[in-house]
């Protein structure tokens, strides 16, 4: 106590305590908004720095996680890109099954629709180097029980006859072929004529005469002339006809898409396909994958979509408008 | 807080520190206080005289150490700031203290035993006295108080009167040695 009261410091404790009084007063006097002025001056006093650390550390801070967060998204873009092309590959994947499945559920629907019918599911698996011909090649051979002049169809339509044979694998000739021909009738006025292959994508029905009414997108048909396609598949639907000498002009519209075919049905036999309902179980189908099994008749109780039901189902005999149209194909009997 | 101020201090050699007798200190500021106070509501002649100031400049004066008259000071204010209606404690407490430190600083100096001095150092350490609170007011309060005016330049002349006979009173609580 002496040293403190002592007149060597008498300057210092005059400030202190003067000072324990302005802080005193500063606990007790309020200023704008009932805030103490110790609380004031304390927020004056530390506000300037704390302004300036904050800034500091914002400019530090985002600089430091720009930089990191720049660095994350180019290693994370990096990624995304491989993630995308991974996704895009698998989605073109995904695409193509699901087309794949699409297809062989309409095979397996139209097999069961026809129980009746042995036939065999092919895939597509090339087509003629020539761009004249029409012609494709299916993964079924001789192997398989495939012959020459056996219906290659799809659940759509007439797609053409196996032209050559190979171990396994088989060509096809489509209609449209030039040198194609398909024994055909109109599902209407049962008019019969030959569908021959113009090397266009249309074929053309040939030997109708002109006194014969002929309207567009009637449907036409196998009728059977030919022993090569059973009687009633449709084939396509009359695109255009004009008066031609001394027949028609008439172009068809093929009911096959001629032109993207993947997967198709070869008929084993010649027997006609007639819709029939029955009670049997389901349908063993054999898929188009590569392999030497043979075709096992199936039974559904459904509609076949290929036969439009056609108003008379007896034999169609020639038509006494259209004359006698000569044999589409060469009759080829086939074992 | 009298054997505080009536030990230790010690002043300039040509002038004499005087002792009073023991409690006298205290007794004369409670009393100054407790007038300052009680006869506050008997009118504003009161309030022409600051009676603690002048005990605080009395006391700081004759006794001449810094310490003990800013503690004297200091004490005297805050009491008086206590007593007060509305002050925040501490606003006469700083005026006090410096009016005490200076007060005991200037004593310490200079012969303040003629009435001619006491009225002077009076005059101004009540302007001194009265400075520091506007300044404290203004600057802590935001109260424009006036540093100086025509009515405290009458207050400062008559507290300076009454303390040369206030002062000689005190002289008689003085011990002789």
């Amino acid at each position: 106590m002496q040293a403190i009261f002592s007149r060597r410091q008498p300057l210092r404790l005059l400030a202190g305590v003067v000072l324990a009084q302005i802080f005193l007063l500063a606990f007790q006097i309020k200023r704008e908004h009932d805030v103490r002025l110790i609380r004031y001056w304390a927020v004056e006093a530390i506000s300037p720095v704390e302004r300036a650390g904050a800034w500091v550390f914002s400019r530090v801070g985002g600089f430091w996680s720009g930089y990191v967060g720049l660095h994350n998204a180019r290693v994370e873009n990096e990624r995304l890109r491989g993630e995308l092309d991974r996704l895009r590959l698998r989605n073109a994947q995904l695409e193509t099954e699901a087309g794949e499945a699409h297809r062989l559920s309409a095979l397996l629907d139209f097999r069961q629709v026809h129980p009746e019918a042995p036939m065999l599911a092919a895939q597509v698996i090339g087509a003629s180097a020539d761009p004249i011909s029409h012609t494709l090649f299916i993964n079924r051979g001789e192997r398989d029980r495939v012959r020459r002049n056996m219906a290659v169809i799809t659940p759509d339509g007439v797609v053409g006859k196996i032209v050559e044979i190979f171990p396994a694998a088989a060509q096809v000739l489509l209609i449209n072929d030039k040198d194609s021909g398909v024994g055909a009738l109109f599902s209407d006025t049962r008019t019969h004529g030959v569908i021959r292959g113009t090397g266009d994508i249309r074929p053309r029905m040939d030997y109708v005469v002109n006194t014969e009414k002929v309207r567009v997108g009637e449907a036409i048909l196998t009728s059977g002339e030919d022993r090569i396609f059973p009687k009633g598949l449709l084939v396509g639907t009359v695109a255009d006809a004009a008066q031609g000498n001394p027949f028609q002009t008439i172009h068809v519209e093929p009911a096959a898409r001629l032109d993207r075919l993947e997967d198709v049905l070869v008929l084993l036999s010649l027997d006609e396909l007639a819709p029939q309902k029955t009670e049997a179980g389901p349908a063993e189908v054999e898929p188009a994958a590569p392999a030497s099994a043979t075709a096992v008749p199936s039974k559904s109780p459904v509609t076949a979509p290929l036969n439009p039901a056609p108003k008379n189902s007896e034999p169609i005999a020639p038509s006494s408008h259209s004359g006698s149209p000569p044999a589409a194909n060469p009759p080829a009997p086939q074992p | 807080m009298s054997s505080m101020l009536n030990t230790g201090a010690r002043s300039g050699p040509n002038v004499e520190v005087h002792r009073y007798y023991s409690g006298a200190v205290v007794i004369v500021c409670f009393l100054a206080l407790v007038f300052q106070a009680f006869l506050h509501k008997y009118g504003r002649w009161v309030e022409l005289i600051d009676l603690p100031l002048l005990v605080t400049i009395y006391f700081g004066v004759s006794r001449r150490n810094p310490v003990s008259g800013m503690f004297l000071g200091a004490i005297i204010g805050i009491l008086q700031d206590a007593l007060s209606h509305g002050n925040p404690i501490g606003l006469y407490g700083i005026a006090k203290t410096l009016v005490g430190y200076l007060a005991s600083s200037v004593g310490a100096q200079v012969d303040t035993e003629h009435p001619a001095s006491r009225f002077i150092l009076v005059f101004f350490l009540f302007h001194f006295h009265q400075v520091v609170l506007a300044a404290i007011e203004r600057v802590l309060l935001n109260h424009p108080e006036p540093f100086f005016t025509v009515r405290l330049l009458l207050d400062s002349l008559g507290t300076a009167a009454f303390a040369v006979f206030f002062f000689a009173l005190l002289d008689r609580l003085r011990r002789t040695s």
